[in-house]
């Protein structure tokens, strides 16, 4: 790997780690002295920023996916990747796209400071609470399973009351994850392809190590399942289910498991592939509960990435870069009303249909150049 | 061919698949009538509610439980004496005062557990008065004493305005 590449590339992750601090809540009394308003003021430049990062995280991306095609990317240097990603992006700003953070530490303080039932007492319910001035589903019950409930009282506890703390430490749970995760990933197919095409993807990254969203805890739990149900039948069963008790969304992999347990000679591939499809299929109907949210993406990303498929591949990594587009409507409006919602729609298909074209116009080519 | 359709289908899968929805939440109402006593339903729904109140764990948690309960019975009995079975609903009556008695206790726990309980205490206060409004109600459309006369057992008086009197009471003064 080109040493001056991985200097920019640790100088690009320093920058977007700054650029994240534009996105300070007003509200937010812990980190007043880092507010400046920027982003909320100077929503165009503040869009055109964000698209450019985008676009330079997606060509680092490329690259090296190019150079493990060229095999000019050793172990050791995804190693060092990795670790300098999780290390840089760790110290973002958490809620630069996604709040959600604040609801994992305000649902745990119900739970383990108040000692409510977080299924029943929403943070609302708690006025004059300061977590409320800058939680945004504060009234909503518990959005997540018993076993999320039950693990952020880990890093709720650890954070001893401090808040900075406690949501660093939330993400540094994330970043154990996703750490845990791909160990995992190399573990069941050393194939350093699909790792780099899992470990560097944008919008794993973004989501994971800035926004600390607790998918990743979900696809620990999978992959961990997946690892012991060789071994130990229940140990890995018992993990799946709770994994199925973070966010619910793995009960579509119950087929797949159940499948596995029955057919001996279901190999690696195909149940990569068949997981893949599932959750997808789930990713798809979760408009029926809210919206598509970019880091529902991490539920199948791993499984689409294993399954060696190329065409899933392709379409999948611009469904990536769409989904982190989904942002910008808001970013540069301010709004979630109309047209917001069109326009959130329209980003997100248009990378994918430019994808699907490109791919069938190089089929196309390589037909006529073979015949 | 086939690629092409493939990627036709999920696009299209996809467009429609992308769509939000909204929440809303009402004021203080009370509930519709729920399972009525006399059949196996019943009792499975009764040993739901004791699972219930460990599920209802916390001060406000307790309080909600408590008026939950509270407004259930009330509701069930209006609904018995309506339908002409005065002892089963007096049993409810009874029910859904214990139950209302109970509630502020939990709040005054929330208060001394440093909760702040203002909220808490005006829906206390528009739930009791909702009460009222409904024994009120009964007082005018039922009679002040009622001749039960049940199979097999010796007939009883049954007090009805007394113990809607009394109901109003405990929602009145439980401060």
């Amino acid at each position: 790997m080109n040493k001056w590449i991985f200097i920019s590339y640790v100088v690009f992750l320093t920058i977007f780690t700054l650029f994240s601090y534009l996105f300070v809540d007003g509200n937010l009394p812990y980190l007043q002295f880092l507010f400046t308003d920027f982003a909320f003021k100077n929503r165009l430049i503040t869009t055109i920023a964000y698209s450019t990062l985008l676009s330079l995280f997606f060509g680092y991306y490329f690259y090296f996916i190019r150079l493990v095609q060229q095999k000019k990317l050793s172990m050791g240097n995804i190693r060092l990747l990795v670790i300098v990603t999780i290390g840089i992006l760790l110290l973002a700003y958490p809620a630069m796209l996604s709040y959600d953070i604040f609801n994992y530490i305000t649902t745990a303080k119900v739970t383990y400071f108040y000692h409510e039932n977080p299924y029943i007492i929403m943070p609302i319910e708690f006025i004059h609470d300061p977590l409320l001035l800058f939680t945004h589903a504060a009234n909503k019950i518990a959005l997540y399973g018993p076993t999320w409930i039950l693990f952020s009282g880990v890093p709720f506890f650890l954070g001893f009351g401090n808040f900075l703390l406690t949501l660093f430490l939330f993400k540094i749970t994330a970043a154990l994850s996703f750490f845990g995760v791909l160990f995992l990933y190399y573990k069941l197919h050393k194939d350093h392809m699909s790792l780099v095409l899992f470990a560097m993807n944008p919008l794993v990254l973004i989501e994971t190590l800035v926004s600390g969203h607790n998918d990743m805890f979900v696809m620990f739990l999978v992959f961990l399942g997946i690892f012991f149900i060789q071994k130990n039948k229940f140990t890995g069963w018992l993990l799946f289910i709770l994994s199925i008790g973070v966010k619910y969304a793995t009960l579509f992999l119950f087929p797949i498991f159940l499948l596995s347990l029955f057919y001996k000679n279901l190999n690696k591939k195909s149940f990569f592939q068949l997981s893949a499809i599932m959750m997808f299929i789930i990713f798809l109907l979760s408009p029926l509960r809210e919206e598509i949210y970019p880091w529902y993406a991490i539920w199948f990303l791993p499984f689409v990435f294993l399954s060696g498929r190329r065409l899933f591949i392709i379409l999948t990594i611009s469904l990536c870069f769409g989904l982190l587009l989904r942002y910008i409507p808001f970013m540069l409006l301010g709004t979630y009303l109309d047209p917001t919602p069109e326009i959130k729609i329209i980003v997100m298909v248009i990378p994918v249909f430019l994808a699907a074209v490109s791919y069938l116009l190089w089929l196309k080519k390589s037909f006529h150049y073979y015949q | 061919m086939k690629h092409s359709a493939f990627i036709f289908i999920l696009l299209i899968v996809f467009w429609i698949s992308s769509s939000t929805d909204t929440l809303a939440k009402s004021s203080y109402v009370l509930p519709y009538p729920s399972v009525m006593p006399g059949g196996l339903s019943y009792k499975v729904h009764l040993i739901w509610e004791t699972i219930n109140q460990y599920w209802y764990f916390g001060d406000f948690g307790q309080f909600e439980y408590n008026l939950k309960q509270s407004d259930k019975y009330l509701v069930e009995a209006k609904t018995l004496f309506e339908y002409e079975q005065f002892l089963l609903g007096v049993d409810s009556l009874k029910k859904s005062d214990e139950y209302f008695k109970k509630a502020p206790s939990h709040l005054r726990q929330a208060a001394k557990n440093h909760k702040d309980i203002s909220i808490k205490q005006k829906e206390l206060r528009t739930a009791s008065e909702r009460h009222v409004e409904v024994l009120s109600q009964m007082e005018k459309i039922f009679p002040e004493i009622i001749h039960w006369i049940p199979e097999k057992v010796a007939p009883t008086d049954l007090p009805l305005h007394s113990l809607l009197y009394s109901s109003i009471q405990i929602r009145s003064n439980y401060e």
